[in-house]
């Protein structure tokens, strides 16, 4: 027991400090000079002393990892699979030994349990290992796979799967404590990075405040440093209690001095210098950054504490001004455009003298969505290293969103196919490297391109972008949106079944039969009454033989029932457009399992949503401008409940166009019922447009009257009759300006005078088509004259389809009801003459080929 | 639809007058595949509808076709029937045409009577007696030949709706009687302005009639197209760049921690020295990770807590921000009421601000406990233990207050 107290009083007062002789074992020395071959790159050196060590500890997974890491370095980063499955192997070998020797003190305890106080339990385990075979001596951290695991995070990260790096990260988040301050610090931002990407707001929330608490580095905010000094962590509270404690003050001083020197390695990993335990590195650093607006730690001699100064300060505003960065990103995906504005601008003062081409893309993309399109082309002008690809590309594709916003597509579509090309370039050019990976953002463009292809009307190209994009882009609800509409853009130019189409359908053809007193005219038939496609039977695959997908209306109806089906159950794992309704946000805390009994910091995400509902009332007029300053903890939480409320209004009118497609679509494939159905569910959704309400009413109505249901459909005109036989407009103009009013709010607000009236918004108008009040009512007129001519009563037929023609003269569908209608009442000569004057007729003689045939 | 070569095929036949009706009729069925029958038929069906598009021989033939086309199968089972029955009935049609019709339908009930298609469509119009027939009234022949017990097919109104979507359109000079014969079309006369051949007309509206015909339209509109949302376009950054993590946990030396381990496991077993405590305490301050290492779980504490309540207070002070923290609570609070347990409990509130949860479920406790608390008062008061009074009383106050 002596001798085993003193080797240990001996090892804590010398483990810190790497120039103590002696005392080191061989296997820790190896490790230190591999590690320092390491950082200074050489790899092949640092293999060797690798193998060395394996030799001594066969199978240890700790080495087994650093050797997949410098084999993967060594090979120039070639092949991210291969890692990843090195990687996995270690992660499972550590965790089975781990499992094995959990069982075995899990064991230990419980003996000791029964047998009560006293007896050996674990103890046993501890007195029969001798100093000898400590090698075999098992701890938990020898088996802390973090690293392996962070590792992991990393290459999905890179190679932009983001749902499966979530999958690794999340569980090494909720359980970050026991993870060393270096580690920790890297699985927090690569945390945040994911989530951001994944555009999942409540995610990063959670970390950026988990950031500020713990590292107390995460918003140098105007009021904050109080209440940061007093919250932001224990770390602190820990390191300034230990040099109060006399007996190791001078062990400790030296332990800090050490390992202020690797500081530098620990922050930005560049550096050679030699490294010791990186935990209490960024412990430190918290304490200095903090350090700056509080009292110093006591037990630094001045002299110590310059040096430090000195030494870090570089990476101290690296890490300062990064999550910086972070914030603004996430003001920016919440929409919270004030306090971005403010962020990003102590951000640009933080990252004075110093290229930040982020900064830059960050402070664009905030003029942008303040719609200043003008301002942000002139700050992506100014990035420095526009020439360098991957910077290149997203400058492009950047531009090419400013230009679609502007409503100048053409120019849009110059600059993505500039940024596609970049990308390629990119991927030809560099060797595979991770970097290169996550630089390659082509599918991200693609997406782009599919929007603007679609605002060009060319549904087949825009299906090809939206496909592609789709190994991104699968669970979100608007992709099979996008998708939908190709479809529906492709059946209305005709292109889904050649001959058959809706614009040929506002045009009749008449067959010319005959001659003189035999002359016949045949309408011809079969159109929009046939608007079924495709048939089913020969639509097996949504997929036509080049791969490429074959609009059709089958295609649509799946893309839109994926969409439903994605919007009513959220995947909280990976949403980009941060889905999670509270219900979901409750599930996902009970899935973390002792979630109830959870009283630690996790459990603080579902407490903020539940807070910042109470503040969102506050800011329930939409923009959360209204708390000056505040914490910056009140900031990200009214952000967030700001941003829940315009995902929710999102979503909704997501909701509202699928179940309106959807009535459609089934229409044309000739399913009354479905198509009921969905039209059913558009009426009953709470909060719905007028526009959609009218739509639903009637896609409906003609449902209804397909199976022969015609009085239910007349209840579905009636709401707009006021009066006798007089329609009201079914939806007035601003409902539809109230759809694109969502954006220019923001612009408006914050602009303020003279800069709103700088952006015409107006424009944006044409990406969007919604149908005008006035045809809206003709519409009205028309079907409810045809439902009544179904039912033979053709007089009031008669009555409306006259309005109708007073609204919509030009429309094929009235003037052909009418003709009907006239037929049907016996007036044949009206007919013709109806007939004669349509503007669409096109009259097809068909004698020449009568002559053949006779 | 019937193709072009189609019709001119049907219209040759019908115009066979001469040949004998069922001559007519058995070619024609035969040449025709099966599934081309109805599309036929309905186009015939069709053109008789329009009284004047079809002369009289032509009709008969027709009315021939739509008739043994489904012969086989019971007259109510043929779908054109009620046309049959309709003419049959109808005062306006030719006498000779309602009895020929009236032949087609016993026809299929007693197999004696089909010699009258052994004749010609003109043979028969020529030969016909109109005092050897009776003409039965409409109710009578649909009692005969419709089944009632099959019900109408469903059919939308739409269908049932439309008529049909072929119309005459005479071209003639103002004025003129489109009736007149003057404009028929005569082979090798000139053509004159209004002039037209019915054969052209036929095999034209042969081709192009259809089923479904005319009906009243509907506007259908198309849903619009959803606005871009300001987050849909991607807007791109350049990624943070993470580089891959060298592990420095390799070969570390873990002696402190062996060290510590050892300690605890101690300490779970009586109390320690102070120099044992003071290692602990220095070690655990040390190194902010050791204490999730030191082999401590929550099923071990209750031994710690009776054994070394001043480490337990450190170790669960620090350990405040593990996720297993809760699970120290619940043991905590579960764990048999003692001095030291007090005593533990005690300290954390002063130390470290417990959540709201623990404190209440704590209290709660301590109240159901309340008679022990009393109990164990009484007996220190009375051995005289003041200090251990004021612990106790110092435990249940901050709680109550906090509560």
């Amino acid at each position: 027991m002596d001798s085993r107290d003193s080797t240990q009083s001996t090892a804590a007062g010398n483990t810190s400090g790497e120039d103590d002789s002696g005392v080191l074992s061989v296997t820790a020395t190896l490790a230190k000079e591999a590690a320092l071959y390491f950082q200074s790159r050489k790899f092949d050196e640092c293999l060797d002393l690798l193998k060395q060590l394996l030799d001594k500890k066969p199978d240890d997974p700790k080495i087994l990892h650093n050797i997949a890491i410098a084999e993967y370095f060594r090979d120039g980063c070639t092949d991210p699979k291969k890692l990843l499955e090195a990687l996995n192997n270690v992660k499972n070998k550590s965790e089975e030994l781990a499992r094995a020797t959990g069982e075995q003190t899990e064991g230990g305890g419980n003996i000791g349990n029964k047998v009560g106080l006293g007896s050996k339990g674990s103890g046993v385990v501890g007195n029969q290992v001798s100093a000898a075979n400590s090698g075999s001596l098992v701890y938990m951290d020898e088996f802390d796979v973090s690293v392996a695991k962070l590792n992991i995070a990393v290459i999905w990260f890179h190679l932009h799967e983001y749902a499966k790096a979530l999958s690794v990260l999340e569980p090494l988040y909720q359980n970050i404590e026991p993870i060393d301050e270096t580690t920790a610090l890297q699985i927090c931002l690569l945390l945040l990075d994911v989530a951001l990407a994944c555009h999942d707001a409540f995610r990063s929330a959670d970390v950026l405040i988990y950031l500020e608490k713990a590292f107390g580095v995460g918003c140098v905010n105007q009021v904050d440093s109080g209440s940061m000094g007093q919250q932001s962590t224990n770390l602190l509270a820990k390191y300034s209690s230990v040099p109060s404690n006399s007996s190791t003050a001078d062990a400790s001083n030296s332990d800090l001095a050490a390992t202020v020197n690797a500081s530098e390695n620990a922050l930005s990993r560049t550096l050679s210098e030699e490294t010791l335990e990186d935990d209490t590195v960024l412990a430190l650093s918290s304490l200095e950054i903090s350090g700056q607006n509080l009292t110093r730690p006591v037990g630094l001699s001045s002299n110590e504490l310059s040096r430090t100064l000195v030494d870090r300060s570089i990476s101290t505003v690296d890490l300062k001004l990064k999550l910086q960065l972070y914030k603004v990103r996430f003001l920016l995906l919440t929409r919270n455009l004030k306090h971005a504005k403010r962020e990003v601008k102590l951000a640009m003062n933080i990252a004075r003298g110093k290229d930040s081409s982020l900064a830059l893309f960050l402070k664009s993309q905030l003029e942008y969505a303040r719609r200043n399109h003008r301002k942000a082309i002139k700050l992506l002008l100014a990035l420095s290293n526009r020439t360098e690809m991957g910077i290149s590309s997203m400058f492009n594709n950047n531009l090419g969103c400013i230009y679609y916003q502007l409503a100048k597509y053409h120019t849009s579509s110059v600059f993505l196919s500039k940024a596609l090309s970049n990308s390629a370039s990119l991927r030809k050019d560099k060797p595979l490297k991770l970097l290169t990976f996550s630089q390659d953002k082509s599918l991200l463009i693609t997406y782009n391109c599919g929007l603007q292809y679609l605002a060009c009307g060319k549904p087949v190209l825009a299906a090809r972008c939206f496909q592609k994009s789709s190994l991104v882009f699968y669970k979100q609800p608007l992709l099979w949106l996008r998708l939908a509409e190709c479809c529906l853009m492709a059946l209305e130019k005709g292109l889904v079944a050649p001959g058959r189409s809706l614009s040929d359908g506002s045009e009749v053809k008449v067959h010319v039969i005959g001659k003189g007193k035999w002359r016949y005219l045949v309408m011809e038939d079969g159109f929009r009454k046939n608007g079924h496609v495709d048939s089913p039977e020969k639509d097996d695959s949504s997929l036509g033989s080049d791969g490429q997908p074959k609009l059709s209306m089958p295609l649509a109806r799946q893309c839109l029932l994926n969409a439903l089906h994605l919007l009513n159950y959220p995947d909280l794992n990976y949403s980009k457009f941060g889905l999670p309704s509270n219900s979901s946000v409750e599930e996902s805390e009970s899935s973390e399992g002792a979630s109830s009994k959870n009283l630690n910091h996790k459990s603080l995400s579902s407490l903020d949503s539940k807070i910042s509902v109470g503040l969102g009332q506050v800011t329930a007029n939409g923009d959360a401008k209204d708390q000056k300053g505040g914490t910056s903890l009140e900031v990200i939480q009214n952000s967030l409940s700001y941003y829940e409320d315009v995902c929710r209004r999102e979503n909704q009118m997501i909701k509202q166009a699928l179940l309106a497609n959807l009535a459609y679509v089934e229409l044309e494939m000739e399913n009354p019922v479905k198509a009921l159905a969905a039209a059913r569910s558009l009426l009953e959704l709470p909060d719905c447009s007028r526009i959609y309400i009218f739509l639903g009413h009637i896609y409906a109505a003609e449902a209804l009257c397909l199976l022969n249901r015609p009085k239910e459909a007349a209840e579905h005109f009636s709401m707009y009759l006021s009066g006798g036989d007089h329609f009201d407009l079914p939806f007035s103009r601003e409902d539809c300006e109230q759809w694109r009013v969502e954006k220019i709010i923001d612009c408006e607000e914050l602009n303020g005078g003279p800069a709103a009236a700088k952006n015409p918004s107006p424009e944006d108008s044409q990406d969007t088509m919604f149908p005008k009040p006035e045809e809206a009512r003709g519409t009205l007129y028309v079907n409810i004259a045809a439902m009544f001519a179904m039912q033979g009563e053709f007089e009031r037929a008669h009555h409306f389809v006259t309005q109708a023609l007073s609204i919509l003269p030009r429309s094929t569908e009235a003037t052909l009801t009418a003709i009907y209608v006239d037929l049907m009442l016996g007036k044949s000569q009206e007919a013709l003459a109806k007939l004669k004057h349509c503007n669409h007729v096109r009259f097809l003689p068909s004698g020449l080929q009568l002559s053949k045939s006779c | 639809m019937l193709s072009q070569e189609e019709s001119g095929r049907v219209f040759e036949m019908l115009k066979s007058q001469e040949k004998p009706v069922e001559e007519i009729v058995s070619d024609l069925i035969s040449t025709f595949p099966r599934h081309r029958h109805f599309v036929l038929c309905t186009t015939l069906s069709l053109l008789l509808q329009d009284k004047k598009a079809l002369n009289s021989t032509e009709r008969l033939v027709a009315f021939a076709i739509l008739h043994h086309s489904y012969c086989s199968q019971k007259p109510s089972a043929n779908p054109f029937i009620s046309l049959i029955i309709n003419s049959a009935c109808d005062d306006e049609v030719e006498k000779f045409e309602r009895a020929f019709l009236l032949q087609l339908l016993s026809s299929s009930s007693s197999n004696s009577n089909k010699e009258f298609l052994k004749q010609s469509a003109a043979d028969y119009i020529k030969g016909f007696d109109p005092s050897s027939h009776a003409f039965p009234q409409r109710e009578q022949l649909q009692q005969q030949y419709c089944d009632k017990v099959h019900p109408e097919p469903f059919n939308s109104a739409y269908i049932n709706a439309s008529t049909k979507n072929a119309f005459p359109d005479p071209d003639l000079p103002h004025g003129c009687d489109p009736n007149s014969p003057e404009f028929d079309f005569q082979p090798g006369a000139k053509t004159k302005l209004g002039a037209g051949s019915r054969d052209e007309t036929v095999t034209g509206l042969l081709t192009h009639l259809s089923l479904k015909g005319l009906d009243p339209r509907w506007i259908r509109p198309l849903p619009p197209r959803f606005p871009v949302l300001d987050r849909e376009l991607e807007w791109l950054i350049p990624d943070n760049n993470h580089e891959l993590l060298w592990d420095h946990g390799m070969c570390a030396d873990t002696s402190r921690g062996a060290a510590v381990r050892d300690l605890i496991a101690k300490a779970l077993k009586g109390p320690l020295l102070p120099a044992q405590y003071e290692q602990v305490v220095v070690e655990l301050a040390n190194d902010p990770k050791l204490v999730y290492h030191c082999g401590l779980t929550p099923r071990k504490l209750p031994e710690l807590v009776e054994n070394n309540p001043l480490i337990a207070v450190d170790v669960l002070t620090k350990l405040i921000n593990s996720p297993e923290i809760s699970e120290y609570y619940t043991v905590l609070v579960n764990m048999d009421m003692s001095l030291h347990s007090m005593e533990v409990v005690n300290r954390l509130t002063t130390a470290v601000e417990l959540p709201k949860e623990f404190v209440r479920i704590l209290y709660l406790t301590f109240k159901v406990r309340d008679s022990h608390i009393i109990k164990l008062l009484r007996i220190y008061a009375s051995s005289r233990y003041v200090d251990h009074c004021r612990v106790i009383c110092s435990t249940s106050s901050p709680l109550f207050l906090i509560y």
